[in-house]
């Protein structure tokens, strides 16, 4: 149980301490190192500045709503921000961010002195960003106007035959190549490079998660890749595969597509639970309450919640059979979802809790999925989903789930882990008043947009008539929208200034119970100079102990 | 300023959850199809809603609770065999209840009632699947093209369906107008409006609904739920509207600029006036009919060999 003892032999050859420090500027050292802590922060500030990207084209789209009838944005421009805002959001900022922070972490977490494969995993991040960019290139001209989702027919040459959809389609393409990648190394990296004694018992929960989040993209992502490709395909070589003229089926990229979307969805949420189930425990000073149940359900909600994609073409000409199918993939849903919530109300129950930042937006995170996931249980049902699905009122419990999920989740690791990234912590006051702002601005947009849901107005209108009792509605909806955009980036702005200039603070600020607080902050290139036994969960109290035993009471020097 | 937070929720809460619970009911059903709806849509947000705010409230309990304090070392607890379990078993049974609700609901939505007394018909009970039909190949809706548009023998000039058969109307999108096709019509043509759909009160009515362009979607939140239009296929629901009046709605997937353009209107009237508003459509039809032949027989007589056009 000793450290000293039970610790491996450091394995010469990856200790990287004497090693050469690179020549030339440190930003292209950062652009060729394949260390996947570099490859990491690549993503995360890729994400972060798409994340950018995303609020400005919310706010551009609250602002042309504010009043009916509006006219402030063109409409084919409002459909060009419109197509490119979705995919931003969900595809180039929330997934991204989730594999930024889970290739930092992970592999300290799992004890791994790199990754199984560091060339695969630069390749996803550069794959990644050339997509962002293709897709960005096409505001120089005309950028794609083929909707959030680019549902052909729409999309096809016939009703677009601008350039700016084959930026839209390639940049996602390229994307989500990048994705199905990093989804590769981490799978090999899990499987293969676990310290001694890591047993998958003893994973900790947000590695579970990132697992999963790792098969769930090698599962999905494939099914958008090839609906984009056969988009292009019928674009531009003469394929009918979403020609129905010619026997093609529209509804199979539908199909694909929400695969994907369920996929991206089911990201999120796991990632944010894998956060959440690190920082409850750790904030309350209580293991979990139940380490096997919280990865039990983890699996569980990665493979129902692709499995129900259906649940978002209840509308669609779809046999009956398999929409109530996909109604009990949903409701099954409830029980990993339910017993996880038991699990981190119990964690917490009992527990002597640091009231700090981190815990601040997991707890938010915590209580914003659940909203969203509540709603999302009413949409399941059939005959309510008829009415309420692709509606403001079921958008609202999506961003419930993704805002919840990738941003304050997001914010939650950040706050979380960036001392381990920097050796430096975030700012705290002004990170909780953010939050308090973010939370305030998403519930009044939500809730307003719920009531103008029930009301009749559907997603992605670029103005609704004035006669409808949708205004007042509207106008509130945007205020909180506003409040909200500003939070989040006051909060980044937040982030960027404590990644340079935050206070100090030692390797292991938080005292986790997890292996990547055993690490030096920021931990050197081979992450590890001795790779401790794990012998149970929670190998640093393990540590501790063992310390505190062989020091006799003096107080031990890891935590 | 903290003590001061837990009264200033509470007080925000009270006064916003009544106006909020007013504005919670969805737009009344004025259909059978569309109560059943309604009927899971409450009883969903009610579940929705307690499940949402006893989640919260035991979040925010455990926060407030177990603060850190001086002298009280966090307890080292962790679930017994079981606990989780029963958890599960619980949340499960509830599961398979609300499916089983979900089920019920949803095929008395799909069941399509007999029509009312005031109805078109005076109809018997019978029972309809609706969901979609096969796509029709291009014979089989040329030759139910030609039976429907038959001129009844003798009959009335509207096409009245058979007892007990629900009137059932094609409504086609196209960028960014509605199209209906009403059963019967002048030899030669279907009889069609644009944008407003008129069907009789009290009459169940089938809708086939398809596309000739991009996907779009049919809601009218008071008389059916969403279905989406996909070209190619085609795709059913009803209604049975039970008073007169305009009801309006709105597609809910993006289908172009235009998109929030595409309204619909579905206007509600009685039967006499239904018939009255087909015979009229027919009648605008055989007018522009009249005029086509009267044009090409004269552009035949003129020798121009009228190379555009066919004649009907």
């Amino acid at each position: 149980m000793s450290p000293p003892t039970a610790a491996t032999e450091a394995r010469p050859e990856l200790v990287t301490r004497d090693a050469q420090a690179p020549r030339g500027p440190a930003w292209v050292a950062r652009v060729r190192s394949a260390d996947h802590k570099t490859v990491a922060l690549i993503y995360i500030a890729a994400s972060l500045s798409l994340l950018v990207m995303a609020l400005v084209q919310f706010t551009l789209m609250r602002v042309q709503l504010i009043v009916p009838d509006s006219t402030i944005i063109e409409p084919e421009i409002f459909a060009r921000i419109l197509s490119a805002s979705g995919v931003t959001f969900a595809v180039l900022f929330a997934v991204p961010l989730a594999l930024g922070v889970i290739g930092y972490i992970v592999p300290l977490q799992i004890g791994a002195r790199g990754v199984a494969l560091p060339r695969l995993n630069q390749l996803s991040a550069w794959l990644y960003i050339a997509g962002a960019v293709v897709l960005y290139v096409s505001f120089v001209y005309t950028p794609g106007q083929g909707g959030v989702l680019g549902l052909p027919p729409l999309s096809s040459t016939a009703f677009n035959p601008d350039k700016g959809v084959d930026n839209w389609v390639i940049g996602v393409l390229l994307s989500t190549a990048g994705f199905v990648c990093f989804a590769i190394n981490l799978i090999a990296t899990m499987r293969n490079m676990r310290a001694p004694g890591l047993a998958w018992r003893r994973m900790p929960l947000f590695s579970w998660a990132a697992a999963v989040i790792g098969w769930v993209i090698l599962v999905v992502g494939p099914a958008l890749i090839a609906a984009l490709a056969m988009l292009t395909i019928d674009r531009h070589f003469d394929g009918v595969f979403f020609d129905s003229a010619e026997g093609g089926a529209p509804l199979l990229y539908e199909h694909l597509v929400y695969v994907f979307m369920s996929g991206v969805y089911a990201i999120v949420v796991l990632f944010a639970a894998g956060v959440i189930s690190e920082i409850l425990p750790t904030m309350a000073r209580k293991p979990i309450f139940s380490h096997r149940a919280a990865a039990g359900s983890l699996v569980a909600i990665g493979v129902l919640t692709p499995l129900a994609w259906m649940q978002n073409m209840y509308s669609a000409p779809i046999d009956l059979g398999f929409t109530i199918g996909t109604m009990l993939v949903a409701l099954a849903l409830m029980v990993p979802i339910g017993i996880l919530v038991c699990v981190w109300i119990a964690t917490l129950w009992g527990g002597a809790i640091r009231m700090r930042t981190p815990l601040f937006y997991a707890a938010a995170a915590f209580s914003t999925i659940v909203f969203g996931l509540t709603g999302e249980l009413a949409y399941s049902v059939i005959p309510v989903g008829w009415q309420l699905a692709n509606t403001t009122m079921s958008q609202g419990d999506t961003l419930y789930v993704l805002i919840g999920g990738a941003v304050l989740g997001g914010f939650g690791a950040l706050h979380y882990w960036l001392p381990k990234m920097t050796g430096r912590a975030l700012g705290e006051g002004i990170a909780n008043f953010a939050l308090i702002g973010m939370l305030v601005g998403l519930h009044m947009y939500v809730l307003c947009m719920g009531f103008a849901g029930l009301e009749g107005q559907p997603v992605d209108i670029f103005k609704y008539p004035g006669d409808t009792g949708l205004s007042t509605l509207n106008l509130i909806a945007s205020i909180g929208a506003f409040v909200s955009v500003a939070s989040a980036l006051v909060e980044l702005g937040n982030v960027a200034h404590g990644y340079r200039n935050g206070r100090l603070v030692g390797h292991d600020p938080w005292g986790g119970s997890t292996l990547e607080w055993f690490a030096l902050s920021p931990p050197p290139p081979h992450n590890f100079d001795a790779v401790p036994d794990v012998r149970s969960a929670e190998p640093l109290l393990d540590i501790r102990d063992s310390v505190r035993r062989s020091t006799d009471g003096v107080s031990a020097p890891v935590s | 300023m903290r003590r001061a937070l837990a009264p200033a929720v509470i007080a925000f809460v009270a006064i916003t959850s009544p106006a909020s619970a007013l504005r919670l009911s969805p737009e009344s059903p004025h259909s059978p199809n569309t109560s059943d709806m309604e009927t899971a849509y409450w009883v969903m947000i009610v579940i929705a809603i307690v499940l949402a705010v006893v989640i919260n409230l035991g979040l925010v309990a455990a926060l407030l609770r177990f603060r850190e304090r001086r002298g009280r070392p966090p307890a080292r607890v962790t679930a017994g065999r079981g606990a989780i379990t029963r958890i599960g078993v619980a949340l499960g049974v509830a599961a398979v209840a609300i499916f089983v609700f979900g089920v019920i609901q949803t095929d008395s939505a799909r069941t399509v009632a007999e029509n009312g007394p005031n109805g078109l018909t005076a109809a018997v009970s019978r029972t309809a699947q609706v969901g979609v039909k096969d796509v029709p190949s291009l014979a089989e809706v040329a030759a139910e093209q030609e039976t429907l548009s038959q001129e009844p023998e003798g009959g009335s000039p509207v096409f009245i369906p058979k007892e007990g058969d629900p009137l059932e109307i094609s409504a086609i999108a196209q960028q960014w107008l509605w199209r209906f096709e009403y059963p019967g019509g002048v030899p030669g043509q279907r009889t069609f409006s644009y944008g407003t759909l008129v069907v009789p009160v009290d009459t169940a009515v089938v809708l086939n609904i398809t596309s000739t362009d991009v996907i779009h979607s049919w809601w009218v939140p008071a008389l059916t739920g969403q279905v989406q239009a996909v070209p190619g296929t085609v795709s059913r629901t009803w209604f049975r509207a039970d008073e007169e009046g305009t009801y309006t709605g709105q597609g809910t997937v993006f289908n172009g600029t235009s998109f929030p353009a595409m309204t619909i209107h579905v206007n509600v009237v009685d039967s006499a006036t239904y018939q009255d508003y087909v015979e009229g459509l027919n009648d605008d039809l055989r007018e522009a009919q009249g005029i086509v032949e009267a044009e090409s027989a004269e552009a035949e007589a003129a020798g121009g060999g009228g190379a555009e056009g066919d004649t009907p």
